[in-house]
Protein backbone atom coordinates (compact mmCIF):
# COMPACT_ATOMS: atom_id res chain seq x y z
CA UNK A 1 0.00 0.00 0.00
CA UNK A 2 1.05 3.59 -0.57
CA UNK A 3 1.96 5.97 2.02
CA UNK A 4 1.79 3.52 4.56
CA UNK A 5 4.31 3.08 7.33
CA UNK A 6 5.47 -0.49 8.46
CA UNK A 7 7.34 -2.25 11.31
CA UNK A 8 10.09 -3.12 10.56
CA UNK A 9 10.18 -5.39 14.55
CA UNK A 10 8.88 -4.40 17.70
CA UNK A 11 11.46 -4.81 20.88
CA UNK A 12 9.99 -5.92 23.48
CA UNK A 13 12.86 -5.57 26.42
CA UNK A 14 12.90 -8.84 28.44
CA UNK A 15 14.99 -7.16 31.79
CA UNK A 16 12.28 -4.39 32.22
CA UNK A 17 8.76 -5.98 30.82
CA UNK A 18 5.85 -6.24 34.02
CA UNK A 19 3.86 -8.45 31.38
CA UNK A 20 0.71 -5.37 31.90
CA UNK A 21 -0.38 -6.44 28.26
CA UNK A 22 -1.52 -2.34 27.94
CA UNK A 23 0.39 -2.68 24.71
CA UNK A 24 -1.90 -5.80 23.66
CA UNK A 25 -5.12 -3.36 24.80
CA UNK A 26 -4.10 -0.17 23.07
CA UNK A 27 -3.22 -1.62 19.71
CA UNK A 28 -6.06 -1.80 17.30
CA UNK A 29 -4.72 -3.44 14.82
CA UNK A 30 -4.06 -6.93 16.90
CA UNK A 31 -0.03 -6.77 16.73
CA UNK A 32 0.55 -8.15 20.20
CA UNK A 33 -1.34 -11.82 21.99
CA UNK A 34 -0.03 -13.50 25.47
CA UNK A 35 3.54 -15.03 25.19
CA UNK A 36 4.75 -18.14 26.86
CA UNK A 37 8.25 -16.83 27.64
CA UNK A 38 8.72 -14.77 31.27
CA UNK A 39 10.77 -11.40 31.45
CA UNK A 40 13.76 -11.31 33.69
CA UNK A 41 11.13 -10.20 36.56
CA UNK A 42 9.08 -13.41 36.01
CA UNK A 43 6.00 -11.95 34.42
CA UNK A 44 5.02 -13.40 31.21
CA UNK A 45 5.41 -10.82 28.25
CA UNK A 46 3.70 -9.80 25.30
CA UNK A 47 5.00 -11.37 22.02
CA UNK A 48 4.93 -9.22 18.89
CA UNK A 49 3.13 -11.99 16.97
CA UNK A 50 1.69 -10.21 13.96
CA UNK A 51 4.42 -7.56 12.82
CA UNK A 52 2.92 -7.08 9.57
CA UNK A 53 0.06 -5.14 10.59
CA UNK A 54 1.33 -2.81 12.76
CA UNK A 55 1.07 0.38 11.31
CA UNK A 56 3.68 2.48 13.33
CA UNK A 57 1.44 4.55 15.22
CA UNK A 58 3.74 4.42 18.42
CA UNK A 59 0.32 3.91 20.75
CA UNK A 60 1.91 0.99 22.51
CA UNK A 61 5.27 2.70 22.76
CA UNK A 62 3.29 5.54 24.39
CA UNK A 63 1.81 3.63 27.03
CA UNK A 64 4.11 1.50 27.96
CA UNK A 65 4.56 1.96 31.59
CA UNK A 66 8.28 0.51 31.91
CA UNK A 67 9.49 1.93 28.50
CA UNK A 68 10.16 -1.64 27.64
CA UNK A 69 8.90 -1.44 24.07
CA UNK A 70 10.31 0.08 20.99
CA UNK A 71 8.97 0.18 17.60
CA UNK A 72 11.21 0.11 15.02
CA UNK A 73 9.85 1.31 11.57
CA UNK A 74 10.69 0.19 8.36
CA UNK A 75 13.27 2.64 6.42
CA UNK A 76 11.71 4.99 3.67
CA UNK A 77 12.62 4.10 0.33
CA UNK A 78 14.51 1.10 1.72
CA UNK A 79 13.87 -2.58 0.24
CA UNK A 80 10.33 -1.96 -0.96
CA UNK A 81 8.21 -4.62 -3.35
CA UNK B 1 14.84 -0.63 26.06
CA UNK B 2 12.76 2.59 24.35
CA UNK B 3 15.28 5.34 22.79
CA UNK B 4 14.54 8.12 25.23
CA UNK B 5 14.80 5.58 28.28
CA UNK B 6 18.79 4.97 26.76
CA UNK B 7 19.28 8.61 26.32
CA UNK B 8 17.94 9.79 30.22
CA UNK B 9 17.25 7.35 32.28
CA UNK B 10 19.69 5.90 35.09
CA UNK B 11 20.14 2.32 34.13
CA UNK B 12 21.07 1.18 37.37
CA UNK B 13 18.66 1.96 38.66
CA UNK B 14 16.12 0.01 36.88
CA UNK B 15 13.56 -1.61 36.08
CA UNK B 16 11.08 1.08 38.03
CA UNK B 17 9.80 -0.45 40.76
CA UNK B 18 6.09 0.91 40.14
CA UNK B 19 3.84 -2.12 39.95
CA UNK B 20 2.33 -3.69 36.78
CA UNK B 21 0.44 -1.27 34.58
CA UNK B 22 1.09 1.76 36.83
CA UNK B 23 0.50 5.18 35.07
CA UNK B 24 4.00 6.94 36.74
CA UNK B 25 6.22 4.90 34.03
CA UNK B 26 3.53 6.38 31.27
CA UNK B 27 4.72 10.08 33.11
CA UNK B 28 8.53 9.45 32.85
CA UNK B 29 8.07 8.68 29.47
CA UNK B 30 5.64 11.75 28.63
CA UNK B 31 7.95 14.21 30.68
CA UNK B 32 11.17 12.63 28.70
CA UNK B 33 9.60 13.59 25.48
CA UNK B 34 9.04 17.19 26.37
CA UNK B 35 12.97 17.09 28.05
CA UNK B 36 13.90 16.33 24.69
CA UNK B 37 11.92 18.22 22.33
CA UNK B 38 12.87 21.40 24.21
CA UNK B 39 16.76 19.92 24.53
CA UNK B 40 16.83 21.52 28.63
CA UNK B 41 18.13 18.03 30.32
CA UNK B 42 20.85 20.49 31.62
CA UNK B 43 18.92 22.91 32.84
CA UNK B 44 16.67 20.47 34.66
CA UNK B 45 16.41 20.30 38.85
CA UNK B 46 13.95 17.69 39.87
CA UNK B 47 12.07 17.67 43.22
CA UNK B 48 9.88 14.91 45.15
CA UNK B 49 8.61 14.11 48.49
CA UNK B 50 7.61 10.52 49.46
CA UNK B 51 5.26 7.94 47.62
CA UNK B 52 4.87 6.30 44.18
CA UNK B 53 4.45 9.20 42.42
CA UNK B 54 7.88 11.22 44.08
CA UNK B 55 10.15 8.17 42.39
CA UNK B 56 9.47 9.55 39.08
CA UNK B 57 12.05 11.98 38.82
CA UNK B 58 14.44 9.36 40.79
CA UNK B 59 15.17 7.55 37.55
CA UNK B 60 15.69 10.29 35.65
CA UNK B 61 19.49 11.26 35.05
CA UNK B 62 19.18 14.89 36.38
CA UNK B 63 19.68 16.73 39.24
CA UNK B 64 16.91 15.20 41.71
CA UNK B 65 16.37 15.82 45.89
CA UNK B 66 14.60 13.15 47.51
CA UNK B 67 12.56 15.99 50.58
CA UNK B 68 10.66 15.01 53.43
CA UNK B 69 6.85 13.68 52.91
CA UNK B 70 5.20 17.27 51.47
CA UNK B 71 8.33 19.46 51.63
CA UNK B 72 8.77 18.99 48.51
CA UNK B 73 7.59 22.47 46.80
CA UNK B 74 9.60 24.25 50.01
CA UNK B 75 12.81 22.93 48.74
CA UNK B 76 12.35 23.64 45.15
CA UNK B 77 11.64 27.48 45.84
CA UNK B 78 14.82 27.31 48.12
CA UNK B 79 16.63 25.98 44.75
CA UNK B 80 14.99 28.00 42.45
CA UNK B 81 15.38 31.31 44.28
CA UNK B 82 19.32 30.35 44.27
CA UNK B 83 19.65 28.93 40.95
CA UNK B 84 17.25 31.13 38.80
CA UNK B 85 18.38 29.73 35.48
CA UNK B 86 17.43 25.87 36.27
CA UNK B 87 13.84 24.66 35.00
CA UNK B 88 12.30 22.98 38.64
CA UNK B 89 10.27 20.45 38.43
CA UNK B 90 8.42 19.12 41.51
CA UNK B 91 6.88 15.90 41.29
CA UNK B 92 3.88 15.10 43.72
CA UNK B 93 1.07 12.57 44.44
CA UNK B 94 -2.08 13.63 45.60
CA UNK B 95 -1.55 12.61 49.21
CA UNK B 96 1.70 14.48 49.17
CA UNK B 97 0.89 17.64 47.08
CA UNK B 98 -2.40 17.97 48.52
CA UNK B 99 -2.78 16.54 51.97
CA UNK B 100 0.35 16.50 54.15
CA UNK B 101 1.98 19.40 51.51
CA UNK B 102 -1.25 20.99 50.51
CA UNK B 103 -0.47 24.21 52.56
CA UNK B 104 3.00 24.58 50.64
CA UNK B 105 1.20 24.20 47.37
CA UNK B 106 -1.45 27.29 48.47
CA UNK B 107 1.90 29.56 48.99
CA UNK B 108 4.02 28.40 46.02
CA UNK B 109 0.80 29.10 43.82
CA UNK B 110 0.35 32.58 45.46
CA UNK B 111 4.28 32.92 45.38
CA UNK B 112 3.85 32.58 41.46
CA UNK B 113 7.53 31.48 41.56
CA UNK B 114 8.62 30.01 38.52
CA UNK B 115 8.45 26.02 38.86
CA UNK B 116 6.30 23.18 37.55
CA UNK B 117 4.11 21.63 40.18
CA UNK B 118 3.34 17.76 38.64
CA UNK B 119 0.47 16.57 40.59
CA UNK B 120 0.19 13.23 40.12
CA UNK B 121 -3.64 11.82 41.25
CA UNK B 122 -4.26 8.14 41.42
CA UNK B 123 -7.25 9.00 43.75
CA UNK B 124 -5.75 6.92 47.12
CA UNK B 125 -2.67 6.38 49.02
CA UNK B 126 -1.19 4.02 47.30
CA UNK B 127 1.99 3.04 48.46
CA UNK B 128 0.91 2.68 52.11
CA UNK B 129 -1.81 0.14 51.11
CA UNK B 130 -4.38 2.02 49.91
CA UNK B 131 -5.71 4.41 52.92
CA UNK B 132 -8.62 7.34 51.92
CA UNK B 133 -6.85 10.53 50.23
CA UNK B 134 -8.25 14.18 49.81
CA UNK B 135 -8.80 13.25 45.98
CA UNK B 136 -10.59 9.95 46.76
CA UNK B 137 -14.17 9.58 45.45
CA UNK B 138 -17.22 10.67 47.40
CA UNK B 139 -18.89 7.01 48.27
CA UNK B 140 -15.29 5.50 47.24
CA UNK B 141 -14.55 2.22 49.69
CA UNK B 142 -10.86 1.57 50.82
CA UNK B 143 -8.45 0.45 53.61
CA UNK B 144 -10.30 3.56 55.58
CA UNK B 145 -13.34 3.88 54.78
CA UNK B 146 -14.72 0.54 54.34
CA UNK B 147 -18.57 1.78 54.09
CA UNK B 148 -17.58 4.26 51.82
CA UNK B 149 -15.93 7.44 52.02
CA UNK B 150 -18.09 10.63 53.06
CA UNK B 151 -15.73 13.67 52.12
CA UNK B 152 -16.01 15.43 48.78
CA UNK B 153 -12.87 14.99 46.74
CA UNK B 154 -10.51 17.91 46.76
CA UNK B 155 -9.95 19.59 42.98
CA UNK B 156 -5.99 20.49 42.71
CA UNK B 157 -6.38 22.45 39.55
CA UNK B 158 -9.33 24.52 41.46
CA UNK B 159 -7.47 25.23 44.37
CA UNK B 160 -4.20 26.04 42.47
CA UNK B 161 -6.27 28.67 40.14
CA UNK B 162 -8.16 30.13 43.28
CA UNK B 163 -4.43 30.62 45.38
CA UNK B 164 -2.98 32.39 42.44
CA UNK B 165 -1.47 30.32 39.90
CA UNK B 166 -0.38 30.91 36.07
CA UNK B 167 -0.98 27.86 34.51
CA UNK B 168 -3.11 25.09 35.39
CA UNK B 169 -3.58 22.21 33.10
CA UNK B 170 -5.04 18.39 34.09
CA UNK B 171 -4.68 15.57 31.50
CA UNK B 172 -4.10 11.77 31.98
CA UNK B 173 -2.55 9.24 31.39
CA UNK B 174 -4.75 7.96 28.49
CA UNK B 175 -3.71 10.96 26.54
CA UNK B 176 0.31 10.53 26.31
CA UNK B 177 0.27 13.09 23.78
CA UNK B 178 -1.00 15.92 25.45
CA UNK B 179 0.24 15.20 28.12
CA UNK B 180 3.69 15.88 26.87
CA UNK B 181 2.54 19.28 24.90
CA UNK B 182 1.63 20.28 28.42
CA UNK B 183 4.88 19.77 29.86
CA UNK B 184 6.87 21.51 27.25
CA UNK B 185 4.41 24.56 27.70
CA UNK B 186 5.09 24.09 31.90
CA UNK B 187 8.71 23.69 31.59
CA UNK B 188 8.53 27.21 29.21
CA UNK B 189 6.02 29.14 31.18
CA UNK B 190 6.87 31.67 33.39
CA UNK B 191 5.82 31.25 36.79
CA UNK B 192 3.93 28.67 39.23
CA UNK B 193 2.19 25.83 36.68
CA UNK B 194 0.62 23.48 37.56
CA UNK B 195 -0.36 20.08 36.10
CA UNK B 196 -2.30 17.51 37.45
CA UNK B 197 -2.47 14.70 35.94
CA UNK B 198 -4.86 11.83 36.53
CA UNK B 199 -3.39 8.11 36.74
CA UNK B 200 -4.21 4.36 37.06
CA UNK B 201 -3.05 2.29 40.19
CA UNK B 202 -4.69 -0.95 39.27
CA UNK B 203 -2.88 -2.53 42.81
CA UNK B 204 -5.25 0.15 44.95
CA UNK B 205 -7.32 2.50 43.45
CA UNK B 206 -8.76 -0.61 40.67
CA UNK B 207 -8.95 -3.42 42.85
CA UNK B 208 -10.72 -1.36 45.88
CA UNK B 209 -12.67 1.77 44.57
CA UNK B 210 -13.15 0.85 40.73
CA UNK B 211 -13.48 -3.14 41.37
CA UNK B 212 -10.69 -4.78 39.12
CA UNK B 213 -6.78 -4.82 38.95
CA UNK B 214 -6.42 -5.26 35.43
CA UNK B 215 -4.27 -2.50 34.29
CA UNK B 216 -6.95 -2.40 30.66
CA UNK B 217 -9.42 -1.95 33.07
CA UNK B 218 -7.95 0.84 34.74
CA UNK B 219 -6.85 2.88 31.34
CA UNK B 220 -10.33 2.30 29.97
CA UNK B 221 -11.99 3.95 33.50
CA UNK B 222 -9.45 6.80 32.83
CA UNK B 223 -10.71 6.94 29.12
CA UNK B 224 -14.34 6.52 30.28
CA UNK B 225 -14.23 9.24 33.13
CA UNK B 226 -11.89 11.53 32.04
CA UNK B 227 -13.66 13.99 29.06
CA UNK B 228 -11.27 16.56 27.80
CA UNK B 229 -12.81 20.46 27.45
CA UNK B 230 -12.11 22.94 25.47
CA UNK B 231 -13.37 25.83 27.34
CA UNK B 232 -13.15 25.90 30.83
CA UNK B 233 -16.68 27.06 31.78
CA UNK B 234 -17.89 23.87 30.58
CA UNK B 235 -16.02 22.07 33.48
CA UNK B 236 -19.41 22.28 35.53
CA UNK B 237 -21.52 20.71 32.87
CA UNK B 238 -18.79 17.81 33.06
CA UNK B 239 -18.19 17.42 36.49
CA UNK B 240 -22.19 17.35 37.20
CA UNK B 241 -22.17 14.04 35.31
CA UNK B 242 -20.06 12.64 37.47
CA UNK B 243 -17.33 12.86 35.04
CA UNK B 244 -13.52 14.33 35.49
CA UNK B 245 -12.66 17.59 32.87
CA UNK B 246 -10.17 17.55 31.44
CA UNK B 247 -7.95 20.34 29.89
CA UNK B 248 -5.86 23.76 29.63
CA UNK B 249 -7.76 25.61 31.94
CA UNK B 250 -5.67 28.61 32.68
CA UNK B 251 -2.85 30.50 31.28
CA UNK B 252 -2.01 34.32 31.96
CA UNK B 253 1.09 35.74 32.43
CA UNK B 254 2.08 37.57 35.79
CA UNK B 255 4.84 39.11 37.87
CA UNK B 256 7.06 36.40 38.45
CA UNK B 257 8.83 36.11 41.99
CA UNK B 258 12.18 35.65 41.12
CA UNK B 259 12.29 38.81 38.41
CA UNK B 260 10.74 40.44 40.80
CA UNK B 261 13.75 39.84 44.09
CA UNK B 262 16.16 41.30 41.13
CA UNK B 263 13.61 43.97 40.55
CA UNK B 264 13.77 44.96 44.13
CA UNK B 265 17.72 44.33 44.16
CA UNK B 266 18.47 46.51 41.63
CA UNK B 267 16.31 49.13 42.78
CA UNK B 268 17.52 48.92 46.87
CA UNK B 269 21.15 49.29 45.52
CA UNK B 270 20.67 52.37 42.96
CA UNK B 271 18.65 54.06 46.31
CA UNK B 272 22.05 52.77 48.72
CA UNK B 273 24.31 54.22 46.07
CA UNK B 274 22.70 57.63 46.20
CA UNK B 275 22.88 58.12 49.56
CA UNK B 276 19.25 58.31 50.19
CA UNK B 277 16.50 56.98 52.36
CA UNK B 278 15.71 53.46 51.94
Amino acid sequence: MKGEEKAEKIEIDRRYCKGCMLCQYVCKFEVFEPGGERSALDYLMPRAARVENCRVCRLCEVHCPDMALTVVAKRKGGEKK
Amino acid sequence: MNPLGEKYLRKDFLPFLFCPGCGDGMIVRAFLEAVDELGVIDDLALAAGIGCSAWIPVYIHADVLKILHGRAIPAAIGLKATRPSRRVVVFTGDGDGLAIGGNHLLHAARRNIAITVVVVNNQIYAMTGGQVAPSTQMGARTQTTPYGNLEMPLDACKVATAAGATMVSRWSTAHPKALTRTFKRALNHKGFALVEVISQCPVQTGRYILGSGASHFNLQWIKDHCVPVDDPSKMGEVEAQGKIPLGDFLRVEKAEFMEEVQRMNQKVKETRFKGGDR
